[in-house]
């Protein structure tokens, strides 16, 4: 493989970069049928790639070549063709791989380029190998790549073109596993922390739809997983629902400073109202928080895979401590509004804590849980959440069903209309300085589901 | 709730097609479209695209597929660039542009222009930098290949139409614009930045470009430029780059010079918001920074205070780089620059290193000397500055910081010490020959000095305020300033200087001017007098500027005199240059003796009696000269009649006399031409009727009699038609017996009597005094050459004898216009009654006139000159007689008028010696005689008269007397006539027994 390199350098920028793909593809089949485990690229040609279709300088001495846009379409629309037209998915990843796998050296800004427009344009024509690829890239890359990825697909069909949402929002039916990744990579890139972090209303609204119609959606990637212990270090997280269930506690603090703001710039545009949508994602990830048991108890990971990490819940509830405070300090014109909001934050998130934890997807004791939320103001149902028993379903015969009569029973479905109905109502909700949650000792309870 | 969920993604699909007009193509679709653009052929028809359908489904493809960005916009470089091909293509071939191929790439354009500003207006943030970037450098890259095919390349402005007439360009330059408006909200470095980057890269040809974007956003184009040039100035640099006077260390910093060119374009237009800025710049990089009120405007740099410390520097770079800007700057840049602000740039400058600070202050020099305007402004303000504080606050500036002061008077001394080299240096390539390096060499010019050339008066007041170090420092410019402008402005200056000057020490600063000039400039001081000359002429000097000058003048050309007696110094030859460039143009100032003011009159006349005369000159200049020299001694004579009260200006008016009688002398000394021309004009101008006040005279009529005052008036009303009609019918009888009615004419009545009224005898004496006194001097001075020995110095010089002559000759004329029997021989006295009239006439004149007597005296001294007075004596004699015979008074005195002229002529006629020393002593005896006895000696004088002829040839000179005597003995015997004389005595012995021994032969 490394002997072509002679024959390459003379050509052209672009036929050099079709020759040697066209080798590649060869030597991964060859590669691949001599069944060799597991197949491996050497590095010759990892070099050969870099040099003449990421196009990095080998030589101080040789200016590198560049391909002139249009050239770089040519490619990209080469490598879409090829990959389409093979048909074995094993070359297929080892090519993607040797092609975009980060290899930590100086070539893997113009790998990032060339990757961002491949995948764009992959989704813009429909080419579900490659976002099958991809998926799987973005299953195995350090979540920063794959945060970079997401924000260059994000701007390119939410902000550049306008229109071009609805290409995006084809991908679902497409490649479903794409889509999962994608929306995970979304949700860790649009933490909400500042105002570039918050997600366009676009990509919001196309996620929202995708999971109503689909709850399923955000656990594919979880379901095709083979193995649970095989996830690459700093990797995206195995499922979007930590990152969703963020989105859903802050937004009532973080959009509403956002419409103050629009108030106080007069803006006249009407904006669709977040607020309903941030509901529907809300019950969506519960409900699929609700299917959760199901999947883990088939896969006899019931109680042994926390897709919920308690750490990423401690930086969620700091976050949301801090957003609290800053409320309450900017509280002199709308008081009542504030305190609604931070109300219905605590509300979601004593709901998906609540959840999370009876479906499995949160393994921690309640004294984890007590000190992560110990700077969190008053809530009625959060406190229930940290205090009461917990209703979790050891049977794993018991069917999915026979939760909804529990449902109706439970603080979830109640709380919108009986806000003050809680047996700690010595405790006035309206205090408007959110005394810490109260620790009541010599309460008791087992926190772990015993097998 | 769920009816809301269903709804969002739906008004999502809603919006979206609104923001795309076209149905969303489906995958395959899509790629279709890619394959085609890639190839351009149409993948379903299979024929090939042409540019517009090609154009199309490339905007096609950037409406749907977000990857496909970048080659889109390059493949549309290439439809635009094709556009203005073919637009410079139909308008060199005058083809109509309505139809062809450039019309089917308009609407393209027009599209792709559409869908690139609707993408700006959805989301300016993610296409303005993009699409801003690609704008910028594509219109760089068609200006500048094709720069050459357009065919107005000449000026900025056609070039600016061609290129907006232009379709393709014309959309560029608003998708610039719009993204531009929308980047300025929130990058506004950035964007400019490429602007300039782009500018550096095409530059000549790109610079349409900013001068449309620069006017179409000049605050912010203006301010962003100025502080990208600031950053990248100070990120450069200043210590090695910047801050060193030429024009190639432009090319180093690489924006520097693009912003210079920027702002220059701007200039046109904006100059006054340029201006602004740069002044802004420069205060607000002044003001200590505040960070408890940053300013609206306040940007970045103001809050980096190494940009702060930068931004003077840079701003001196800025106008060194661009003398548009410079000069827009420059004039206001003073103003600004009051004591606080001097302070405050002080505390400023003081922090930076000693090399920089020397660097700067390079630059500050080279600023200044090559401003084009403004430079007598900076003068000041650096002078003013500079000038230690004195007691006396002349400056209408505060006296400044004296660390300031030290830093200007620093600069000042750099600035002329840099004026100096590049004065001095001009032409090294010619030293050998510096006569011809004026024509043949083209010199730099320095602009300071050039504007400064047309300020010279002023500087010139400056520096005759003789101010501290002030005077010196101008004083050197002005050196700098004539050896720059060469000879015109030496000329100049030295005769502002003379004419400025008002006393000896500023005075002394002309000659110090001139003694450094003088090496290298020749006949400067003649030019500059001719100057002053043309100055005259021209009427633009005031009465007291006129006056001074010539007061100047004749102080240089007296301390001439003086250092014949002391020691000479450098002056000398310089005050024999300006006696004899003042004598070259003395008929120049000539009439200035008759200016109407005293005062201008009074310092011309000191000039001209020190200035040296012509060797040569015309005659008609000297007669010129003669004339109004005199008419300027009556002047001044009845000058001092009126004003000799006042004890100052009778001071000044008796030192004008002098100085009148001076140059009169020195004139008639000049040659025989003037010293007649003097004396003619002297005694006829004493018997003129306007002057004879003033030697107590009296206005005479035509006949001779006193006139009354009143009558001119009334022959004011004669008509020259009436006299002509008269004519013919009446009878002149002018001159004969019978139209004389002495006691008046008839039909008129009685002749009034005048009252004479006698001016003040004092005066009249002096008068006549100082006008005997000029015309003797006249006579005994050596104009005829060599007729005065060398006699002793105390005994005054004789009468010469052809002046003594000239005058007899004019008074001769003057008294006794009727030249019948003017011959020198007398008439036997009966024949006396044919002249009465004229007679009569002569005696009127001598009575209206007793001036005539001392000039008659003078004239007998002067022998024998008195014998042209012949016909005046006869008449006056004959009157005499007349008077004599028909006085019936018991005694000579009663009639004391006659005898004192009878006494008087007979003295005269002696020391004249036309009588001999026995006869001309018969005046002794007249007070003691009768009437008749007088008219008896008088007969023997006439007998005598008649018998030996006063004839000039029987004078001969004797040279050891250096006179003209006369030899009686050679005439008849005197015996005869003194018989009567004899009688007299005898008759009357008991009285006139003392005079006996008068009379003895």
């Amino acid at each position: 493989m490394g002997d072509i390199r002679q024959s390459l350098l003379p050509r052209d920028v672009l036929s050099a970069a079709k020759e040697l793909l066209y080798h590649l593809d060869i030597y991964i089949c060859n590669l691949v049928q001599s069944g060799r485990q597991p197949p491996q690229v050497d590095s010759k040609t990892l070099d050969l790639v870099e040099e003449f279709i990421l196009h990095s300088p080998k030589d101080r001495n040789i200016p590198a070549r560049r391909m002139s846009a249009l050239q770089e379409l040519q490619l990209l629309e080469i490598m879409c063709s090829c990959f389409q037209e093979q048909s074995r998915d094993t070359v297929r990843q080892l090519m993607f791989s040797a092609l975009f796998n980060l290899q930590g050296n100086q070539a893997d800004e113009s790998r990032m380029v060339l990757l961002g427009k491949l995948v764009s344009m992959a989704i813009a024509v429909g080419r579900i190998p490659i976002l099958e690829c991809a998926a799987t890239w973005l299953q195995r890359t350090h979540c920063v790549y794959c945060v970079r990825l997401a924000q260059v697909l994000v701007d390119d069909y939410c902000s550049m073109v306008p229109g071009s949402v609805s290409t995006l929002h084809n991908i679902h039916s497409a490649s479903p596993r794409f889509c999962c990744q994608f929306i995970t990579a979304v949700t860790t890139l649009y933490d909400l922390t500042s105002e570039e972090l918050t997600p366009p209303l676009e990509l919001l609204q196309m996620i929202v739809s995708w999971i109503q119609s689909d709850p399923r959606l955000v656990l594919i990637a979880f379901l095709n997983t083979p193995l649970s212990g095989s996830q690459p270090i700093s990797s995206l997280d195995v499922t979007p629902l930590g990152g969703l269930v963020r989105w859903c506690v802050k937004a009532p603090l973080v959009y509403r400073k956002d419409k103050k703001l629009a108030v106080a710039n007069d803006s006249s545009e009407s904006e669709p109202e977040t607020g309903p949508l941030f509901s529907a994602l809300h019950l969506s990830v519960l409900q699929v928080f609700m299917l959760l048991p199901n999947i883990l108890n088939e896969k006899g990971l019931f109680g042994r895979l926390a897709l919920l990490q308690i750490e990423s819940l401690a930086a969620l509830t700091s976050d949301l401590s801090r957003l609290l405070d800053q409320a309450d300090k900017h509280t002199h014109t709308s008081s009542s509004d504030t305190h609604a909001a931070s109300q219905l934050a605590l509300d979601r998130l004593a709901q998906a804590l609540q959840v999370a934890m009876a479906s499995g997807a949160l393994l921690c004791s309640r004294e984890d849980l007590r000190s992560i939320c110990s700077r969190l103001p008053h809530n009625n149902l959060l406190q229930l959440v940290l205090s009461g028993p917990v209703m979790y379903y050891n049977n794993m015969h018991t069917p999915p069903l026979a939760f909804s009569p529990h449902a109706a029973h439970s603080p979830i479905a109640s709380h919108p209309t009986h806000p003050a109905h809680t047996p700690l109502a010595t405790h006035p909700s309206s205090h408007p300085q959110y005394p810490a949650q109260p620790f009541v000792a010599g309460m008791q309870f087992p926190f772990r589901p015993s097998h | 709730m769920s009816a809301v969920f269903d709804g969002s993604p739906l008004k999502a699909m809603q919006t979206s097609h609104t923001h795309a007009p076209q149905i969303a193509l489906s995958a395959q679709e899509l790629s279709q479209e890619i394959k085609s653009f890639i190839s351009g052929v149409d993948t379903v028809q299979g024929r090939k695209l042409n540019v517009r359908e090609h154009a199309r489904c490339a905007v096609r493809l950037l409406r749907s597929v977000p990857a496909c960005r970048g080659a889109v916009l390059e493949h549309l470089r290439g439809v635009y660039d094709e556009h203005v091909s073919a637009f410079l293509h139909n308008l060199e071939t005058e083809v109509d542009s309505s139809s062809g191929v450039s019309s089917n790439l308009e609407d393209i354009i027009q599209e792709v222009h559409g869908v690139l500003s609707e993408f700006i207006r959805l989301n300016p943030r993610a296409w303005a930098p993009l699409v801003s970037a690609w704008a910028v450098d594509l219109l760089g890259q068609l200006s500048s290949k094709h720069a050459r095919v357009a065919p107005h390349s000449s000026s900025l402005n056609e070039l600016l139409q061609l290129w907006m007439s232009c379709a393709a360009t014309r959309s560029l330059m608003e998708a610039y614009s719009q993204c531009l408006a929308a980047m300025l909200a929130w990058c506004p470095d950035a964007c400019v930045d490429a602007l300039l980057d782009t500018s550096v890269q095409h530059s000549p040809h790109f610079d349409w470009v900013v001068a449309h974007i620069g006017s179409a956003f000049p605050g912010t184009i203006i301010s962003r430029v100025l502080a990208c040039g600031l950053k990248d100035f100070c990120s450069h640099g200043a210590k090695d780059q910047g801050l060193v006077v030429g024009v190639d260390k432009g090319s180093r910093v690489p924006k520097i010079g693009s912003v210079v060119g920027i702002l220059g374009h701007l200039a046109g237009h904006h100059s006054d918001s340029i201006r602004k800025e740069l002044l802004r710049m420069f205060q607000e990089s002044l003001t200590p920074s505040s960070p408890l009120s940053p300013t609206p405007s306040s940007t970045s740099w103001e809050s980096s205070p190494l940009l702060r410390r930068a931004a003077v520097p840079f701003l001196l770079q800025l106008a060194a780089m661009s003398p548009n800007l410079f000069g827009a700057v420059s004039a206001e840049l003073v103003e600004l620059l009051r004591p606080p602000v001097l302070l405050q740039l002080q505390g400023l400058l003081q922090g930076l290193p000693r090399e920089e600070l020397d660097n700067m202050l390079g630059l500050a020099v080279h600023l200044i000397s090559q401003s084009p305007t403004g430079g007598a402004r900076v003068l000041r303000f650096l002078a003013d500055t500079a000038t230690p504080a004195s007691v006396i606050i002349s400056g209408p500036t505060l006296s400044p910081h004296e660390g300031v002061r030290e830093g200007c008077d620093r600069l000042l001394q750099t600035l002329l010490l840099h004026l100096h080299k590049l004065v001095f240096n001009r032409s090294d390539g010619v030293e050998g020959n510096p006569l011809n390096s004026a024509s043949s060499q083209p010199q730099r010019t320095i602009p300071f000095l050039e504007e400064l050339q047309s300020h010279v008066a002023e500087l010139c007041a400056e520096t005759l305020r003789l101010e501290r170090k002030r005077h010196l420092w101008l004083h050197q410019l002005l050196c700098l300033l004539s050896v720059y402008g060469g000879p015109s402005v030496a000329t100049e200056t030295l005769c502002q200087l003379l004419t400025q000057a008002r006393n000896p020490e500023e005075l002394a600063l002309a000659w110090q001017l001139h003694t450094t000039l003088s090496s290298s400039m020749a006949g400067l001081i003649p030019a500059a007098i001719a100057r002053c000359v043309a100055q005259i002429h021209t009427h633009t000097l005031g009465p007291r500027q006129l006056r001074q000058l010539l007061l100047n003048l004749a102080a240089a050309i007296q301390s001439q005199d003086e250092e014949r007696r002391g020691a000479a110094g450098a002056q000398s030859t310089m005050a024999v240059q300006v006696g004899s460039s003042v004598s070259g143009h003395l008929h120049d100032f000539v009439p200035l003796l008759l200016h109407g003011d005293p005062a201008v009159s009074h310092a011309a006349v000191r000039l001209l009696s020190c200035s040296p005369l012509p060797r040569t000159s015309s005659p008609a200049h000297l007669l010129l000269l003669s004339r109004v020299a005199v008419t300027h001694f009556f002047l001044v004579l009845r000058r001092r009649g009126e004003g000799g009260k006042v004890g100052r200006d009778g001071g000044q008016a008796n030192e004008a006399v002098n100085c009148s009688v001076l140059l009169l002398s020195r004139f008639a000394a000049y040659s025989p031409l003037t010293l007649k021309a003097v004396l003619q004009q002297l005694v006829e101008g004493a018997l003129h009727k306007g002057n004879t006040d003033l030697f107590g005279g009296q206005i005479v009529d035509t006949s001779g009699a006193p006139v009354p005052a009143s009558t001119p008036s009334s022959d004011l009303g004669a008509s020259l038609l009436d006299i002509n009609c008269r004519f013919g019918t009446t009878v002149n009888f002018s001159g004969s017996v019978w139209s004389v009615f002495h006691a008046g004419v008839i039909g008129k009545g009685l002749k009034a009597r005048t009252i004479t009224q006698l001016p003040d005898p004092s005066g009249v004496i002096q008068n006549i005094q100082t006008l005997l006194s000029v015309i003797v001097q006249c006579c005994s001075s050596s104009g005829f050459n060599g007729s005065r020995p060398p006699s002793d110095p105390d005994e005054p010089a004789p009468i010469n004898a052809e002046a003594a002559k000239v005058v007899a000759v004019t008074m001769v004329e003057n008294v006794c216009p009727d030249v019948a029997n003017g011959e020198l021989s007398w008439p036997p006295e009966e024949h006396a009654r044919t002249t009465v009239e004229r007679d009569i006439h002569i005696r009127r004149c001598f009575e209206a006139h007793p001036v005539l007597f001392p000039l008659l005296q003078l004239v007998a001294a002067g022998r024998p000159a008195l014998c042209y007075c012949s016909a005046v004596l006869r008449g006056l004699l004959a009157t005499l007689l007349a008077h004599w015979e028909a006085s019936r008074e018991a005694s000579s005195t009663d009639s004391p008028w006659h005898l004192q002229v009878s006494c008087l002529l007979v003295s005269c006629m002696g020391e004249g010696q036309l009588l001999p020393p026995v006869l001309a002593n018969v005046h002794e005896a007249f007070p003691h005689l009768s009437p008749f006895e007088v008219r008896l000696l008088l007969l023997a004088v006439w007998e005598y008269v008649r018998g030996n002829g006063p004839m000039p040839q029987k004078f001969v000179f004797s040279s050891e007397k250096g006179l003209f005597c006369r030899d009686f003995s050679r005439d008849g015997d005197v015996a005869r006539y003194v018989a009567p004389i004899h009688s007299v005595l005898h008759k009357n012995i008991d009285r006139l027994g003392h005079l006996c021994w008068r009379f003895q032969l």
